[in-house]
Parts: structure tokens; sequence; C-alpha cells
């Protein structure tokens, strides 16, 4: 029972990965594509306010996957090691690259390394995707399989599979965000992707029989669900490629294709899900034999179970809180100011006063300043020493009292010399 | 160079390298969030220009420690998958419980703080900021809450060489988690502060956006005068309550061999097969002083008490507690001169000390990775202390793929830093003068509904502090 729960909530966390950075990786594919570089800009920002949470759904699949299902990830991971090292590379230099894009524009080198990673990330996670249909090695909970062991033409189909689908979704995201000529644009070449992901996916279901994992639809019930599920999915596809080239501005013309697409990714996945379950990796690493044990599925259901709401309530904040069309005003892009007369170095600083100090023979001035010094040090040492716990060795005095003591008035004596001079006035100008 | 070799040196580069992030944007968050807050309650405009400066250079290091972040998760797996397999039971539900309590507040409110400037109310923006804030502190609890049970395992048996919880509250609450929680997050809140009062500090040497640099390095200075005395506590318990249960660190941290020195190695080169040290400098007595005996009588325990077999590598865990220690006392001696010459009216015309501090920029966070360095490399050659060898929890992967990973990581790892270097110099050159809302209209907060008073003194706004001609030419 603990067990399907658990399968399901990884499940739902693949799904969530699948369709919210499916979009956003989506995009920066579709960038590549984008000529105009201010369309391109417009897609990144679009990318920027929100791919850190849809990336999290990632850490949060891996995660579920490692609590739950411990030697599932420790097998699964070490099988498609290349293709997940890919991906990993992908998404750092994806993240970084949008941020650096969007916080120093116009950064053209970066806004390519951002469309360029957004392409391997894409096509390296339908390729380890289709490694899960090779057969694992395992022995004595130990996974030995070979380097390329994993790889056949089916991962590139599956690989090509997913770029086109999270491609589609980016341009559905895009004609949803935008207006005018990129509406335009997405509106046309998010038909061509929808119809290219379709074509694949098909060729894809009709082989994936002849790989080490073939579908299981021996039960009528499997059967069933998995063609109604199907047909879900055909319908979704149907609905965003009649609607992706609506023109006209209406709500449903822009909202359609990414609900359409949305439903016929997510009846994907559930229909192989449901043809392939219980078995993770084929031949023999099923749910149960990879779950783990009682109090750990309690521990994560209650967790990670309750904290699920909350998760979701950010996803939909973060998303309520950029809604509508993209802003044409872009932060960081604002004109240089006026400049005033030129003032450079210290000098300006509050004049220190020379201070009876001055008045003394030089020497003298010398002797007392090197006093200061070796004083000041000594002190400060002392002052370490007390806040290390020195001095705290010697119980009959209560010494490690008296030395929690001393630290906290060093420390106070720190804060209330902040207090003092911040309330001092100050020639800031 | 093995398999195992291989797979720890690509996990000390990808760990290395994002804990650099972290150490700079927890405390940073922190930092944004008090200075949202003043801005929100006093509406002066430098806390607005101080939000916004630091901001810029919180987002990519956000970004960064994001991304390097999921690396780790999955390498979990990936090099590791024996240890992930056996731990999953027990490390799996606390990293999950992280990404739930903590990557999803931060991931959900990361936007609106970033993008949000004028687009959301003033309070909207206030309470983004905490909340991301408020992630960033979960976060470091519950990855101290794994690493600590990895250094003091409790609350758990072994069935079929899995490790199974038996008691979550002993599991998470382990000995050694009590005081390194505490000490860790002082640790990021000071590698913050000294990297905001560096940073500052450069403004002051170079006579630029002097109210803003000002504000930025009083708060951050204040910062550290409060906490590196209760940091070097906070060390000192760490040490005294951890080591008891990992004996072989300890001997490993004070650099002897043999039994008897009573004192403190400052400099040493160790030949850890011949189990001794090639070249060593000591402080006589401080040692002993330092295990809280002034009679110079108590010696420390050397290396050779721990089986050959069971030795951490005595170089990693002597110079990366060496690196911290040093941190240490450098920080604490800027934060004591500050409050000394903050007593005297002194902080803000000291030229030499403004100086200094710009120096002491990455300080902190160099003790943070050295405190790391000790904390892992001191649990060698166990990945779970006691109970399982790093050796047996490695993937048997084939080497070639590790080593394109490992070369992988260190070209994009080293682009990456070199990128967030030049970023952060760029940032700082073009400076906080174009962040100053008295530059420009101020933003269309819209209308504010929180119990934010009006703003009574928008009035002292810093005179436009022009750029240099270079500066102007790179915008």
């Amino acid at each position: 029972m603990t067990t399907t729960l658990w399968a399901a909530t990884v499940l739902v966390c693949l799904l969530m990965y699948v369709v919210l950075d499916g979009y956003d990786l989506g995009i920066g594919v579709a960038t590549l594509f984008e000529r105009d570089p201010v369309h391109r800009r417009h897609m990144l920002e679009s990318v920027a306010v929100g791919w850190d949470g849809n990336e999290t759904w990632l850490i949060l699949l891996g995660v579920a996957l490692w609590a739950g299902f411990p030697l599932a990830f420790g097998t699964i991971l070490p099988h498609a090691y290349l293709p997940m090292i890919v991906v990993l590379f992908s998404l750092i230099v994806r993240g970084v690259s949008v941020e650096m894009a969007s916080q120093a524009p116009p950064a053209p080198r970066w806004t390519t390394a951002f469309s360029v990673a957004s392409l391997l990330a894409a096509f390296g996670q339908g390729f380890a995707l289709g490694t899960l249909t090779s057969a694992v090695h395992v022995r004595g909970n130990v996974y030995t399989g070979s380097a390329f062991g994993a790889f056949s033409w089916f991962c590139v189909l599956s690989g090509l599979t997913v770029t086109a689908a999270y491609t589609a979704l980016g341009y559905a995201y895009t004609k949803h965000k935008s207006s005018g000529r990129l509406r335009e644009s997405a509106a046309r070449r998010g038909a061509a992707a929808t119809a290219v992901g379709g074509v694949l996916l098909v060729v894809l279901l009709f082989t994936v029989d002849a790989t080490a994992a073939p579908l299981d639809l021996d039960s009528p019930g499997r059967a069933f669900a998995f063609a109604g599920l199907l047909l879900f999915a055909a319908g979704g596809g149907a609905t965003s490629l009649v609607t992706f080239p609506a023109r006209r501005q209406f709500r449903a013309a822009d909202s359609l294709p990414l609900g359409g697409l949305v439903i016929a990714t997510v009846s994907v996945f559930l229909a192989l899900a449901v043809a392939r379950y219980p078995v993770l990796v084929p031949p023999g690493l099923s749910v149960d034999s990879a779950a783990g044990p009682h109090a750990t599925m309690v521990f994560i259901l209650v967790g990670i179970g309750l904290n699920m709401p909350l998760v979701l309530a950010y996803n939909v904040f973060a998303h309520r809180a950029f809604a509508g069309k993209f802003h044409t005003e872009l932060p960081g892009d604002e004109p240089p100011a006026a400049h005033g007369p030129l003032v450079t170095g210290a000098t300006l600083m509050t004049t220190r006063d020379p201070g009876h100090a001055a008045s003394l023979p030089a020497p003298l001035r010398v002797v007392l300043r090197l006093l200061a010094a070796v004083v000041w040090t000594v002190l400060g040492l002392l002052a370490y020493f007390v806040c290390q716990g020195m001095f705290g060795g010697y119980r009959q005095i209560h010494s490690q009292l008296l030395t929690t003591l001393g630290m906290i008035a060093i420390a106070l004596t720190g804060g209330i010399a902040w207090i003092v001079d911040e309330r001092r006035p100050h020639d800031d100008a | 160079m093995s398999l195992l070799d291989l797979s720890r040196w690509q996990f000390a580069i990808t760990v290395m390298f994002h804990m650099t992030f972290p150490a700079i944007t927890v405390g940073l968050s922190i930092f944004l969030s008090v200075v949202y807050g003043m801005y929100w309650r006093t509406g002066k405009a430098v806390y607005l220009q101080m939000f916004r400066f630091w901001r810029r250079i919180f987002a990519v290091g956000f970004a960064i420690g994001v991304v390097a972040g999921a690396v780790i998760t999955f390498q979990m797996g990936l090099n590791w998958g024996v240890y992930g397999a056996k731990t999953g039971p027990i490390i799996g539900p606390i990293i999950g419980m992280e990404v739930v309590t903590a990557f999803f507040v931060e991931a959900g409110f990361i936007g609106v703080l970033l993008y949000g400037d004028g687009r959301v109310r003033k309070g909207t923006m206030f309470v983004s900021t905490v909340m991301v804030s408020v992630g960033t502190i979960l976060s470091s609890t519950w990855i101290i809450a794994a690493n600590s049970w990895m250094q003091t395992p409790a609350g758990f048996k072994v069935v079929h060489g899995q490790f199974e919880p038996t008691d979550w509250m002993r599991v998470i609450f382990n000995p050694s988690f009590i005081w390194r929680w505490p000490h860790m997050l002082a640790g990021v809140l000071i590698s913050a502060s000294f990297f905001v009062a560096g940073i500052s500090a450069w403004y002051l040497v170079k006579g630029r956006a002097k109210g803003f640099a000002r504000c930025s390095m009083s708060l951050a200075l204040g910062i550290a005068a409060l906490l590196m005395p209760v940091q070097l506590y906070l060390g000192d318990s760490v040490a005294g309550h951890e080591l008891p249960y990992q004996l072989s660190k300890l001997e490993a941290i004070e650099g002897n061999w043999d039994n008897g020195n009573t004192g403190f190695v400052l400099f040493s080169v160790p030949d850890q097969q011949a189990a001794r040290n090639i070249a060593e400098l000591d402080i006589p007595c401080l040692g002993s002083y330092i295990a809280k005996d002034l009679t110079c009588k108590t010696a420390m325990p050397g290396l050779k008490l721990t089986p050959a077999a069971d030795r951490p590598d005595m170089a990693a865990t002597f110079w990366g507690f060496r690196v911290m220690f040093l941190a240490a006392v450098l920080m604490f001696g800027t934060a004591f001169a500050a409050t000394v010459l903050r007593i005297r009216n002194r902080l803000w015309t000291a030229c030499r000390f403004h100086r200094f501090v710009l120096w002491t920029t990455p300080a902190g966070i160099l003790a943070i990775l050295g405190g790391w360095v000790t904390a892992e490399a001191g649990r060698q050659p166990w990945i779970v202390f006691g109970q399982l060898r790093t050796s047996d929890a490695v993937s048997r992967l084939a080497p070639g793929e590790v080593l394109f990973s490992v070369i992988g990581f260190s070209v994009l790892y080293l682009i990456m830093l070199v990128a967030y270097v030049v970023y952060i110099v760029r940032t700082m050159r073009i400076g906080p003068e174009r962040d100053d809302p008295g530059q420009q209209p101020p933003p269309e907060d819209l209308p504010d509904t929180g119990r934010s008073r009006p703003a009574e003194d928008t009035a002292p706004r810093e005179l436009p502090v022009p750029l240099g001609s270079r500066e102007v030419a790179a915008r």
C-alpha cells in the first residue's frame, strides 16, 4: 500500500517536472530558431522568472526515488550515467546563463549558451528515459553494467521525441504569454513541432515492443486503460494542433494549445506507466523489490505528502505573480543617468579631527602608536581566547560560565559600538 | 588513479564548488530581507539602492548554487550508487524534506524577489524576500542533519546491509547536529558579512557611492562583530562535542603522529605512508591551552592511536582545519578592530582599514570551505562513520565514464567560477549608482496596504556620483 502510494508520488513528480520544465526547456530550444534578438530576450525573460521552481521538481523526483526506492536510485542512475551527466552539465550551463543574460543584458553569448544547453538537456532527458527500456545488470544490489550497454537506437528516438514535445510545449507557452509577431511565429512553429512530436511518438509506441521492455497489456483492464489514455492523448494533441494556428485575440486561442499539450503529455506518461507497472527497469527491478523499509515509507508519506499542497501553492504563487503577457520593460535596462561633477578619492569623507596626538613630538607619537598597536593586539588575542573557551577548564571557579558571559559581553560590545556609530551623524553625500 | 579516487575527486570538486555559493547567498538573502525591511519601514532611498545592488550579486550566485546543488543530489546515485541504495532509507527522506520545505519555498518566491521590484506591492516584496531567506535557512538545517548523521550515526539498525531508521528523532537530532547546525548558520552569515563588507570597502577606497557603501559596510561589520565571538564559542563546542565520537579526526586535525606534544602544530608537511611529519613548526604549550589546560600538561593524541587502515588523510584534515582557524583569527581581528575604530569614531576615516577589509572579502568563504574539508576528509575512510567504508560505497562504473565527468565538471565549474567573478567585478565597476532610485523616477509601486508609514525622509538622496569614461562605455 505505502509502496504503491509512493510510486504514485514519484509519478506525480515526474509529470510535474516534464510539463513544467518541459515548457521552459522547450522555450530554450525555440530560441534557437528565433532570429529577432528582442523576441529571444522576451522568451528568455519568461524562463528566468520560473525555471528555478520548475527544476526543483527534478530534484524532488530524484530524491523521491532515492528515499522510497533506494535500490532503483542506486542502479538506474549508474545505468544512465553518461546521458544524466550530460543533462546535469546542460542544466548547469542553462541556469547560469539564464541569470547572466537577464541580470547583465544583452549578453548574446550567454543567450546562445542557454539555447544550446536547453537542447542538450531536453535530448539528454529523453535519451535517459530511453535507457529504462534496456536490461539493467544488478548483482547483489550493486549495479554491474557497462558504459554503453544501456544505449540503443531506441534511446535516440526517445530523445528526439522528448525534444519535439518540449519544443511544442515551449511554443504553446510562448504563444500564451506573448503578443504580436512573436505570438504569430510561435503559433506557426508550435503547430509544426506538435505534428513532428506526434509522429515521433507514434513511431516510438510501435517500436517499444522490440526493446527489452515490452508493454504488458495482457489483462483487459490494463489494455483498456492504456487505450483510453492514448485516446485522451490523441484528443489533446489534436486540440492543440487545431488551436495553435488560431490568430484571433481570444483567451482560448492562447490557452488551448498549452492545455491540449499538457493533457497529451500527461496521458502518454500515464499510459506508459499503466502498461509497465510494477516494473521500474527490466528485467527484475520492480517497485516492490526496490522499496525501502516501512519506517522510511511512513516518514516520507507523512512528511513529504503533507508538504505537497504547500509545494503546489508555491508553484501557483510563482506563476500567478507573473501572470499575463510579457512586460515590455525589462529590469536592468534603465537608461544611463545624468552625471554630476567628478569626485574621486576618499578626500570627501568626514575629515579627521587632528586631535591631541598631533601636538606631541614625532618620536613620542611613533612610540605611542606602537604601544597602542601592541596593546590592542594583546587585547584582541585575549578576547579571541576568551571566546574560544581557553579559560573554561577550571571548574572550581566556574570558569566555563564566566567564559560564556565574557563571550556574550564581547559580542554585545561590538553590537553597542555598531548602534552608537549608526546614530552619529554621517556625511554621506 | 583508481575509480574510487576519481569518484572522490569528482565529489570533492562538485561539492566545494557548490558550497562556495551558499556561503555567499544564504547570508546575503538574510541581508536582503533586512535591507528591504528597512526600506519598507523608513522609506530611505539608500536601502532600496542597497537592495537592488546586492540583489544583482545574489541572483547569479543563487542560480549557480541551485544548479550545482542539483548535481550533488544526483551524484549520490550516479557515482555513489551503493551508498545511495544502502543509506537511502535514512538520508533520502531527510533530503526529501529539504526539497519540499526549503527548495520549493525558495523557488516559489525567488522570482518575485528578483523580478518583482516595481511590479508587486512592497509588502509582497518583503514577504517574498523573507520567505527566500527562510528557505535557505531550512535548507541548511536539513543538509546539516543529513551530514551530521554520516558523522555521528544514531537511531538506526542495519538489515541486509541497508540502514533502516528506528528512531527518527535520534536520526535527525544526532549527537553532532546540535552544535554543527548553529556553527554552520553563523558561518554563512559571517562569510556573507565579509563578502559584503569587502565589496563596500572598495567603494569607500574609491570614494564612490559613499552613502551606499557606508550603510552596507556598517551593517556587515556590525553583524560580524556580533557573530564572530559567538562563532568561536560554537566552534569550540563543536570540537568538544563531536570529536569524542571521532577521535581519528581530532588526531588528524592536531597534526601529531605520536602522543605527548603539548604544543600547537602551526605548520606541517605530513607523510601518510611513513606516519611522520617531514617538516613541522610548533607553538609550545598552545595545544594544551586550547584543550583548556593552562598548566601546559595536556598532550594531544597522535594519529598512530588509530589503526593504519582507519586513518584519515592527515594533510587534508590538518590543512582544512588550519585554513578555517587562520581565517577565523583574521576575521575576528577585523571585527575587533572595527569595533575599536567605531568606539573611537574613526571607522569611516580609516582608509588603511578600508583597504584591509577589501582583502578580507573571501575570508569567510575560505573558512567555510576549510571547515568542510576538515569535516569530510577527517571522516575518511568512512562514508558513514564506523559503519560503511567509502571504498565500499562507490558505483562500479567504467573509469572512462567517470574520467569524462570529472574533466567535464572541472572545466565547466572553472568557467562558471571565472564567469561569476568577472560578473561581480563588472557589477562592482558599473556600481550601485544605477540602482539609486534618486537618479530616476521611483518604481511604480502599487498602492500599499501594509502598515508602512508614509515615507518621511525621501529627501536625503545621494548626489549623483559620476562614472569614469570607461564605466560609461561599459554600459
